[in-house]
């Protein structure tokens, strides 16, 4: 730019400069110069300070011994909530809860604070105390606090009061709390998701929709199996359920209410409809419809059940995801000859194709942050899970395999989950991984599982 | 070919041989003038140069820490002359005899002589310290620690340094004016030093005026290129490159905060670490600054970092000479190149 400015400005005093441009053109150097300099010493003050960069990826050590019970009948919950906790903070990968065995008190006491010099030794950068009490009134009153043991401060803390059988999820809530005080960011531990459950011979598989906690634990199922069910996804008010059946005829999108185990037809249109999914305000549901051999998108307005056409090609648009402020859609079209990743405005318009790597991408998802879209890539005979930022670029592969598919992301969008098939007779199994790639991990599950669809946070 | 053969040739085609002669005139001229400048080049110095690694800058502070704090070869690049040598040693030779029972005194004395005088307890033999109201021992604050110590007082001129010539000049200058005061101070040991000295303004302007201007290193009777390991005054005492990359190091042990995203390189947290002498912290470290997409964020990694100073203490290999320089630590954590 300034190279282009000297030629403009030697190009002109040829023919004359005039005067007034003269000075307004050396403001403007003098101008850029006094920024440059500022850069400059704003460059050596940086200079000054030591930066100290981390060498590697270290997961926080902490501690977090056994709850205190408040009475004998309490010891099983109490133990169970920081049983949860340790494994919540586990599975996350970014904390190492050290080994019981290392502990260097045994807490009895949640009013007084833990002998922090004995701690100490372990280096660790938290430690975590709690206290389990069953009420007169029969609920449940769980107490945690989170201490700097170099500071010996209380860093947080807080109490529930809930029903007995809810101890898991103040372990998942307490985690969420411990985890975003550590990490700056939210947590996603008590959250849900729902899933595909498969049994049976791989030549007639029952596929039932289940609903489990985030861990694995608490599996609910929501429909008999009579019918195939495929790619469920939550609402954002995580009350609803919309999910893809084949029924008697061609497949419909279905509305399915957790609370109540009501489910309805979504919309009545003559072709099919699939992969439907909610408006990140819950109030519409996006999904394709089959017209002839294309299939094109829709959007329906829940409350006043209208439907509106959001593309019209000649092509298979499928697999729609709004961004999470709602005003852009990335979904999978092959209008271009393969399927590829595109982003287009919420109303309809212009699509823009983001993928642009070898083989083809399908399965899009945006993540909760809006950082990223994840994607399933075919390509060189594997099934990858991968994620690329909303304008096309750094995309990164995850994890590749035989068959990887249906990525779908935590609340707090650190964390994927998806789907595996080994191939042969086995089934496939769902599995999460870091959003950089790392600390991949099975998720429990009962059977054979696939197409997770995780819920945003229970509170 | 017949010469009126030639000089028709010549008068047909005048333009074709006034080209060609010419162009050898050029050309000849060109081929011995410019070829015998061009190939002129000015001889050029050799710079030396020495790749100095972290290693090697730790080693030559080891040597600073470790070694002798008297210095047996005074650096000297150049052979100086010997006349004027004469007078200075001569001065030099009585000073350390007598002033080895000062041992402990004479290292910080260089640096800042008249400070340090209030500074000594030596000044038992004074335990009228008290009585101040004997105005006659110590007429003012500054100058009753000379009555006490002429010998210390001798150490300004230190005669290993040639530059301290005129520094010599002025403590001569200082001294007269004392001599008067200190005579009925009370002891006599300062005009004893005076007469030892046989000082001569004359000679010491002699002194100096040999000295060349150009020079740059110091002169003495025996070369020693070698000025760095051991003395008081190596340079290695100044690289405070050293102590900041094994501060770096020793946080860096400590410091592990787990982000995943991408954009890690974005956050930076500016922490000022007050710090004591034995390298502990005086106080706790101070979040000045945080940068990033997300403050939570930031902010979090700033809690992990002031937890890693806390923890990675004492930091006793911080220089204590150099206590100023890290007085108060500014460090910038960040996470770049974590991925």
């Amino acid at each position: 730019m300034s190279a282009n400015f000297e030629s403009k400005l030697v190009m002109r005093s040829r023919h004359g400069l005039s005067r007034r441009r003269f000075i307004a053109g050396a403001g403007v150097a003098a101008a850029s110069l006094g920024w440059s300099a500022a850069l400059a010493q704003q460059g050596q003050q940086q200079q000054g300070r030591v930066r100290i960069e981390p060498d590697a990826f270290h997961p926080i050590p902490i501690a977090i011994p056994p709850f205190v019970p408040g009475g004998p009948a309490d010891a099983d919950v109490a133990n169970g909530i920081s049983q949860v906790i340790n494994n919540n903070l586990k599975r996350s990968g970014l904390f190492a809860p050290i080994d019981p065995a290392a502990f260097a008190e045994r807490i009895t006491n949640f009013d007084v604070p833990p002998q922090f010099a004995s701690w100490r030794p372990l280096n660790l950068q938290g430690l975590v105390t709690g206290r389990a009490t069953r009420q007169p009134d029969g609920r449940l009153k769980a107490e945690f606090r989170l201490w700097n043991i170099d500071s010996q401060q209380q860093v947080t803390g807080a109490q529930y009061v809930t029903a007995p059988e809810y101890w898991r999820r103040i372990g998942h809530i307490i985690s969420d709390q411990i985890y975003a005080q550590m990490t700056g960011e939210k947590g996603y531990f008590d959250s849900r998701v729902v899933f595909v459950d498969e049994s049976g011979p791989s030549e007639r598989r029952v596929k039932r929709l289940a609903l489990m906690d985030q861990d694995g634990a608490n599996v609910r199922y929501l429909t008999r199996g009579a019918d195939l069910v495929l790619t469920p996804r939550f609402s954002p008010s995580s009350q609803e359920i919309t999910y893809m059946e084949f029924g008697q005829g061609d497949p419909k999108v279905y509305l399915f209410n957790i609370e109540n185990g009501q489910r309805e037809i979504v919309g009545n249109f003559p072709g099919m409809s699939f992969s439907p999914r909610f408006s990140p305000d819950g109030q519409r549901i996006i999904m394709s419809l089959q017209q002839g051999g294309n299939s094109n998108l829709f959007v329906m307005d829940l409350r006043s059940r209208t439907t509106t056409r959001l593309t019209d090609t000649p092509a298979i648009d499928t697999s729609p995801c709004y961004s999470p402020d709602g005003s852009q859609l990335c979904f999978e079209s092959d209008r271009g000859g393969k399927p590829q990743i595109y982003v287009m405005p919420a109303g309809g318009g212009q699509a823009q194709r983001i993928s642009f790597g070898d083989g083809t991408y399908s399965t899009p998802v945006w993540s909760p942050r809006g950082d990223y879209i994840a994607f399933t890539k075919q390509g060189g005979g594997q099934f990858s899970i991968g994620v690329i930022k909303p304008d096309g670029s750094g995309e990164r592969i995850l994890t590749a395999g035989f068959h990887n598919e249906g990525p779908t992301f935590a609340p707090n969008g650190r964390v994927l989950m998806f789907f595996r098939d080994p191939g042969g007779n086995a089934g496939p199994s769902l599995y999460s991984i870091d959003i950089s790639g790392r600390n991949e991990l099975k998720v429990p599950t009962p059977g054979y599982a696939s197409d997770p669809a995780w819920s945003p946070l229970l509170s | 070919m017949t010469l009126s053969d030639v000089t028709r040739f010549v008068r047909t085609r005048k333009g074709t041989v006034l080209s060609v002669l010419l162009h050898v005139i050029v050309l000849g001229w060109g081929l011995f003038s410019f070829s015998a400048r061009s190939m002129v080049a000015p001889p050029e110095d050799l710079v030396p140069v020495d790749v100095i690694s972290d290693d090697n800058t730790s080693k030559a502070k080891a040597g600073h820490l470790d070694g002798k704090k008297e210095n047996p070869k005074p650096l000297v690049d150049k052979i100086g002359d010997k006349k004027p040598a004469e007078d200075i040693v001569g001065k030099v030779d009585t000073k350390p005899v007598t002033e080895t029972d000062a041992a402990p005194t004479p290292q910080p004395k260089p640096d800042k002589p008249v400070e340090k005088k209030p500074d000594p307890p030596k000044p038992v033999e004074k335990k009228p310290d008290p009585p101040k109201p004997v105005a006659e021992k110590k007429p003012e604050p500054p100058q009753p620690a000379p009555a006490d110590k002429p010998k210390p007082e001798e150490k300004k001129p230190d005669p290993f340094n040639p530059d301290q010539i005129a520094s010599m000049l002025n403590k001569d200058k200082a001294k007269q004016p004392p001599k008067q005061q200190l005579a009925d101070a009370a002891q006599p040991e300062p005009p004893k030093h005076k007469t030892e000295r046989k000082f001569d303004y004359e000679k010491i302007s002699s002194l100096i005026n040999q000295k060349d201007p150009t020079r740059q290193a110091a002169a003495g009777a025996e070369l020693n290129a070698n000025a760095a390991l051991g003395t008081a005054r190596g340079m290695a005492d100044s690289n405070v490159a050293s102590w900041r990359g094994a501060f770096m190091t020793a946080v860096r042990r400590c410091f592990g905060f787990p982000y995943n995203g991408q954009d890690a390189d974005l956050f930076e947290a500016d922490i000022d670490i007050p710090m004591r002498p034995d390298g502990t912290l005086a106080a706790e470290p101070v979040v000045v600054a945080l940068r990033g997409p997300s403050r939570s964020v930031a902010a979090a990694m700033a809690e992990s970092a002031k937890r890693a100073i806390v923890q990675c203490q004492t930091y006793t290999f911080l220089p204590k000479n150099q206590y100023d320089s890290w007085r108060k630590i500014e460090t910038t954590f960040s996470l770049k190149d974590m991925r």
